[in-house]
C-alpha cells in the first residue's frame, strides 16, 4: 500500500455562538486507505459529522476550520477555492446522507438527476448518461430500472431511495465515499441489505468508505478499522475486532455494555449506562474530556490534555489508564447510581 | 384478568378527500386481536407502516377504531369520559423534543395529568411532582426549568413523570428509546425495567427495535401491514420463530460483537402500501417461503399453546 | 446520584423560551429604531393635552394657512403652521395620531380575534372545519377590499365603529392563513396528543398548549395589519368615506389639504411624513420579532 488515500491531521472547527465559541472538533487525526472502510462512530454532539462535512468541504458558513492536513492522494484540500471543491465533490469524493429524501431533489425525475451529476463533471451525450445511470441502477440492485429513471422522488420507498443515492454517489467513480448514518433513517429488514450493498461495492471497487454512525451495530458487520469520537477527539482509533472484542477507552466499553444483545444480556437485567450528558464544548480541554462520566476516573486523568498513546495491538486510545486493561471492573457500569 | 383488549379492531382512514370527492382508503390495522395481563410488558414489533403507533392511538382512546373493540379493564375506551380513560392509560412518546410543550416549564408539564383531573390542592400536587420526579432520577431543581434547557434522556424521564403521575394502570411507551443516544437508552431501559417491577405497571412497548423488546417484554406480538402475524412469549418467539417476517427481523438484528458478519437477508425490499395491500397474505411479496395459496388465500391464526401465527407454511420448530 | 447531580447540575436558570426570545430582540438594532419612533407617537398620542396648548378643532380664520416655524413667515406660536381654516397643525397632528392608532390597533385586535380563532380551528381539527373555513377564507380574498369597504361604508353611514368594524371584518385573512399553518404544524406535535391523553379539554388544548407557541407568527402578522389598517383608513378618509369631521387623523388631513398641494406643500408633506413614519416603525418592530422568533438560531 503507498500512502493513505484520504489523510486528516489536527482537523479542528470552531463555531460562533452568542456568547464565546464551541470547538466540537478539537484536533482529529485519522487516515484512510483505498480498499478500506473506516467507521467514525460517536453519540450526537461527538463532531462526527462536522469532520464528514469539513472533509467535503461543506462545513456550515458560521464554522470555522483549521487542519494541519487534509489530503486527498497528496491533493491538499486546505483552502481550495469553491470551484476546485466543485470538480473535487462527486468527481472523487462522494457522500451518502442519512435521509436520501432530503438529499434528493424532488422536482426532478432520478434519471434526470443522475444525468446532470454526471454530466457536470464529464462531457458525455444525453443518452449516454442514460445508460450509465441505467447500468448503476441495476448495479445497486434496483428491479426495472428503466422505470425508475422517469419517477420522482417520493415515488419510491426509503429503501429504493438509499439506493438510488448510492448509485449517483457511484456515477463519476470516486475514490472515497462518505456515508453519513446511511441507514438510520430505514427500517431494519432493509437497514441490512444497504449495508450489504456498500460493504459490496467497497470490495469491488476498492474505494476508501468512511462510514459514520452512532450504532456499534452497524459498525460491527462493515467496518474494517474504528474510531470511536467523543467530546470531538478521537478517543479510541484501532482494528475492528480489536477495539469490538476488548475495548480500551472506558467510553468506548460504556458504550458496549449500554446495548441489549439478544441471547447475550439477561432479559430485564440492568444494562450497563454512561451517566451524564455530553458536556458543552468550550474552551481549551485542560484535562481528559471524558472525566465527569467516567467509573475509572483518577487523579491523573485531571492532571492535563490526555494524548493519544499505542496499545501492544496497535490501536491507539485517549486515556491515562494501564492500556492492557488490567485494573477495572465491567461491573462498574451498573453498579453506579442512576445519574441523570 | 386482562386489563387491556382488542378484538377485530381496524382503522381506515380516507385519503384525499375533498369536500365533494372520494379519497383512497389507507388500511391502518386490519383486524387485530390482543389480550393483554395486568402487570404484564407485552412488546408490539413492526416496521414503520405496520400501524402499532394507530393501534397504540386506539389504545389511548385518542381516536376510535372504524370496527372492532378495545376494551379496557373491561369496558370499551369509548365508554369512558377523557378523564377516566387518562387514569386507565398513560402514553410515553418517541421524540422527547416533540412530546414536552417548549413553553411550559417542567413542573408544569408533569402536573398537568393531576391538575387537568383536579386531584388534590397546588401544594399537594407540587409534593406529588416532587416524588415523581425523584422516582424517575430527575433532580428537584429542575421543575422550574424549561424542556429545551435538557438533554434528550433527561426530557425522556420528564415524559414519563408526567405518565406515572396520575398513577395509570398501563403505560404505552411508542418507540420510548428510539430517538435517544445508546447510552441514554440504556438508562430509560433501566428505569423502565425498574418502574415496572416496583410498582407493577402494565407496559405496552412499541418499538422496530428487537434487542429492546427482548430485554423488557413478556410476551411479543409482531405486526406487519395493519395485522400481528405472529405472537407468544418473548422466549418462544425469539427462540424459535414460526412465521417468516418474525424470523428476518430476528436475523435484522446487528450484534456489535467482534465477527459479527452482516445478516443475509432473504426477504425483498419493497414495503407494500398500506393504500393496497397485497392480497392473500400480505406478506407473500417479500416471502422467502412463499409457495402455493400465499397470494390468494389470507391465513387464519394458527394457535399453538400460547402463542399464534398466520402462515400458510410456518417455519419448523427449532 | 449526589455525586454525578453535583457535577451536572450547575446553575440552571429558568430560560422561557419567551425570555429568550425577548433577549434577542432587545439586541436587534431595527427593533430599537422602529420601537423608538412608535413609542414617540404612542406618547404623543396619549399626551396629547400635555404636548400641545391648542384646541386641535378650534379654528381662527384670522390665521389661515400660517406656515411652519421653518418658513421666514412662521412663527413658534403654530410651530407646524394652520391649515385651511386656522387650526393649529401641530395639535391636528398630534390628536389626529389618537384616531388614526385607535383604528388600526381596534381593527387588529378585531380581525386578529378572527382570523385566529378561524386560523386555529382550522389547523387543529382539519378535514372538513378545514374545507369549511378555506371557502369562506377564499371568497373573503376574492372580495377587493377597498371597494368593499368604500360600499359599506356609503350603505351604512361611516361612523367612527363602522369603520373600524368594516376594517376589521376585512383584514383577517393574513391571521387566518398564519395561524392555520403555525397550528397544523403545532398540533402535529407529540405533546399535543400527549394533552389529548391525560384527558385535557379541548380548550385547554387550544389555549393553553397551542396558542402560547403560534404568539412569534401572530405578532408579525399583527404588525404588518396595524400597518395595513391604518394606511387602509388613511385611503378611506382620502376619498372622503373615512371618518367625518368633527373626528380626523391623518388620511383626513392629507385629503383636506389636497387642493393645496402645491402651494403649501407643508400641509401634506406633515400629516404624511408621520404616516410613513408610523409604517416605518411597525414594520421594523414587526421584522425584529420574526427575526428572532422564526427559524431557530437566525439571530
Amino acid at each position: 500500500m503507498t500512502g493513505p488515500l484520504l489523510e486528516v491531521r489536527g482537523l479542528k472547527v470552531e463555531i460562533a455562538v452568542p456568547g464565546g465559541m464551541t470547538r466540537p472538533v478539537r484536533g482529529v487525526d485519522f487516515s484512510v486507505a483505498a480498499g478500506e472502510t473506516l467507521a467514525i462512530v460517536g453519540e450526537s454532539g461527538c463532531g462526527k459529522s462536522l469532520t464528514s462535512l469539513a472533509i467535503m468541504g461543506l462545513l456550515p458558513r458560521a464554522a470555522r476550520l483549521a487542519a494541519e492536513t487534509i489530503a486527498l492522494k497528496g491533493l491538499s484540500l486546505i483552502g481550495l477555492s469553491e470551484s476546485g471543491w466543485r470538480r473535487l465533490r462527486g468527481e472523487r469524493i462522494a457522500m451518502i446522507f442519512q435521509d436520501p429524501m432530503t438529499a434528493l431533489d424532488p422536482c426532478y425525475r432520478i434519471g434526470d438527476q443522475m444525468a446532470e451529476v454526471l454530466r457536470q463533471h464529464r462531457p458525455v451525450s444525453a443518452e449516454a448518461a442514460r445508460q450509465r445511470a441505467l447500468e448503476l441502477l441495476t448495479r445497486v440492485g434496483i428491479s426495472s430500472p428503466e422505470q425508475r429513471l422517469t419517477q420522482f422522488p417520493h415515488q419510491l420507498s426509503g429503501g429504493l431511495r438509499q439506493r438510488v443515492m448510492i448509485a449517483m454517489a457511484l456515477l463519476c467513480e470516486p475514490e472515497l465515499i462518505i456515508a453519513d448514518e446511511p441507514t438510520t433513517a430505514l427500517d431494519v429488514t432493509i437497514q441490512a441489505q444497504i449495508l450489504h450493498l456498500l460493504a459490496e461495492i467497497q470490495r469491488d471497487t476498492g474505494i476508501g468508505l468512511i462510514l459514520i454512525s452512532h450504532d456499534l451495530g452497524v459498525v460491527a458487520g462493515v467496518a474494517h478499522r474504528i474510531a470511536v469520537m467523543y467530546g470531538g477527539e478521537i478517543v479510541e482509533i484501532g482494528e475492528r475486532d480489536a477495539i469490538l472484542g476488548r475495548p480500551l477507552h472506558p467510553y468506548t466499553e460504556g458504550l458496549m455494555h449500554s446495548i441489549p444483545v439478544p441471547g447475550e444480556t439477561r432479559r430485564g437485567e440492568t444494562l450497563g449506562f454512561i451517566p451524564g450528558t455530553v458536556p458543552r464544548q468550550t474552551g481549551e480541554l485542560t484535562r481528559c474530556g471524558f472525566l465527569e462520566r467516567c467509573p475509572y476516573a483518577t487523579g491523573r486523568s485531571a492532571a492535563g490534555p490526555v494524548p493519544l498513546r499505542e496499545a501492544a495491538d496497535g490501536r491507539l486510545v485517549r486515556c491515562v489508564l494501564p492500556l492492557d486493561g488490567s485494573g477495572r471492573d465491567p461491573a462498574a457500569w451498573t453498579r453506579q447510581a442512576e445519574g441523570v | 384478568m386482562n386489563v387491556l383488549e382488542v378484538r377485530g379492531a381496524t382503522k381506515t382512514y380516507d385519503v384525499g378527500k375533498t369536500l365533494v370527492g372520494a379519497g383512497r382508503t389507507l388500511h391502518a390495522l386490519r383486524g387485530i386481536d390482543l389480550a393483554v395481563r395486568k402487570g404484564e410488558t407485552l412488546g408490539l414489533v413492526g416496521e414503520s407502516g405496520c400501524g402499532k403507533s394507530t393501534l397504540a392511538r386506539l389504545i389511548l382512546g385518542i381516536e376510535g377504531p372504524t370496527s372492532g373493540n378495545v376494551t379496557l379493564a373491561g369496558k370499551p375506551v369509548g365508554g369512558y369520559g377523557r378523564l377516566e380513560r387518562a387514569k386507565l392509560v398513560q402514553p410515553v412518546f418517541q421524540d422527547p423534543y416533540s412530546s414536552l410543550n417548549p413553553r411550559m416549564r417542567i413542573a408544569r408539564i408533569v402536573a398537568a395529568p393531576i391538575e387537568v383531573r383536579g386531584i388534590g390542592t397546588a401544594s399537594s400536587r407540587r409534593e406529588r411532582v416532587r416524588a415523581v420526579m425523584n422516582a424517575v432520577g430527575l433532580p428537584e431543581h429542575f421543575t422550574e426549568v424549561y424542556p429545551s434547557q435538557l438533554s434528550g434522556g433527561q426530557r425522556q424521564r420528564v415524559a414519563i413523570a408526567r405518565a406515572l403521575v396520575g398513577e395509570p394502570e398501563i403505560l404505552v411507551c411508542d418507540e420510548p428509546t428510539s430517538a435517544l443516544d445508546v447510552s441514554v437508552q440504556s438508562q430509560i431501559l433501566n428505569l423502565l425495567a425498574r418502574l415496572k417491577r416496583e410498582l407493577g405497571l402494565t407496559l405496552i412497548l412499541i418499538s422496530h427495535n428487537l434487542a429492546v423488546v427482548h430485554h423488557l417484554a413478556d410476551r411479543v406480538a409482531v405486526m406487519y401491514l395493519g395485522r400481528i402475524v405472529e405472537h407468544g412469549p418473548t422466549e418462544a418467539i425469539f427462540g424459535a420463530p414460526r412465521h417468516p417476517y418474525t424470523a428476518a427481523l430476528l436475523a435484522s438484528v446487528l450484534s456489535p460483537r467482534p465477527g459479527a458478519r452482516l445478516p443475509e437477508m432473504r426477504v425483498g425490499a419493497e414495503f407494500p402500501s398500506p393504500l393496497a395491500p397485497p392480497p392473500g397474505c400480505a406478506f407473500h411479496p417479500r416471502c422467502p417461503c412463499a409457495g402455493e395459496g400465499c397470494a390468494t388465500i389470507d391465513p387464519d391464526e394458527t394457535r399453538d399453546g400460547p402463542r399464534g401465527y398466520r402462515c400458510h407454511y410456518p417455519l419448523a420448530h427449532a | 446520584m449526589a455525586s454525578i447531580a453535583s457535577a451536572t447540575a450547575a446553575p440552571v436558570l429558568a430560560l422561557s423560551p419567551g425570555r429568550v426570545a425577548l433577549g434577542r430582540t432587545l439586541r436587534h438594532g431595527g427593533f430599537w429604531v422602529g420601537g423608538g419612533i412608535l413609542l414617540v407617537i404612542l406618547v404623543a398620542a396619549i399626551l396629547a393635552p400635555l404636548l400641545t396648548a391648542h384646541d386641535p378643532t378650534w379654528q381662527d380664520l384670522g390665521k389661515r394657512l400660517v406656515p411652519p416655524v421653518w418658513d421666514a413667515r412662521g412663527s413658534w406660536e403654530h410651530p407646524l403652521g394652520t391649515d385651511q381654516l386656522g387650526r393649529d397643525y401641530l395639535a391636528r397632528l398630534i390628536y389626529g395620531g389618537r384616531i388614526s392608532l385607535l383604528i388600526g390597533f381596534a381593527t387588529v385586535l378585531i380581525s386578529g380575534a378572527i382570523g385566529t380563532a378561524l386560523g386555529i380551528a382550522a389547523g387543529y381539527w382539519g378535514g372538513r372545519v378545514d374545507l369549511l373555513i378555506n371557502f369562506v377564507l377564499t371568497i373573503r380574498l376574492t372580495l377587493p377590499v377597498v371597494l368593499v369597504a368604500l360600499v359599506v361604508v356609503a350603505l351604512a353611514g361611516n361612523s367612527l365603529t363602522i369603520l373600524m368594524l368594516v376594517i376589521g371584518l376585512l383584514l383577517w385573512d393574513r391571521f387566518a392563513i398564519v395561524t392555520r399553518s403555525a397550528t397544523q404544524q403545532i398540533a402535529s406535535r407529540e405533546f399535543i396528543v400527549a394533552a389529548q391523553a391525560i384527558g385535557s379539554s379541548t380548550g385547554r388544548i387550544l389555549f393553553k398548549e397551542i396558542l402560547p407557541n403560534i404568539t412569534g407568527p401572530l405578532i408579525v402578522v399583527a404588525s404588518v395589519e396595524l400597518a395595513h389598517a391604518i394606511l387602509l383608513e388613511a385611503a378611506l378618509s382620502f376619498l372622503g368615506l373615512g371618518v367625518q369631521p368633527p373626528l380626523f387623523t391623518w388620511g383626513l388631513m392629507i385629503a383636506e389639504a389636497k387642493n393645496q398641494l402645491f402651494f403649501r406643500p407643508w400641509l401634506i408633506a406633515v400629516p404624511g411624513a408621520a404616516l410613513v413614519a408610523l409604517i416605518f416603525a411597525i414594520n421594523l418592530v414587526g421584522d425584529a420579532v420574526r427575526d428572532v422568533t422564526a427559524p431557530e438560531g437566525r439571530a
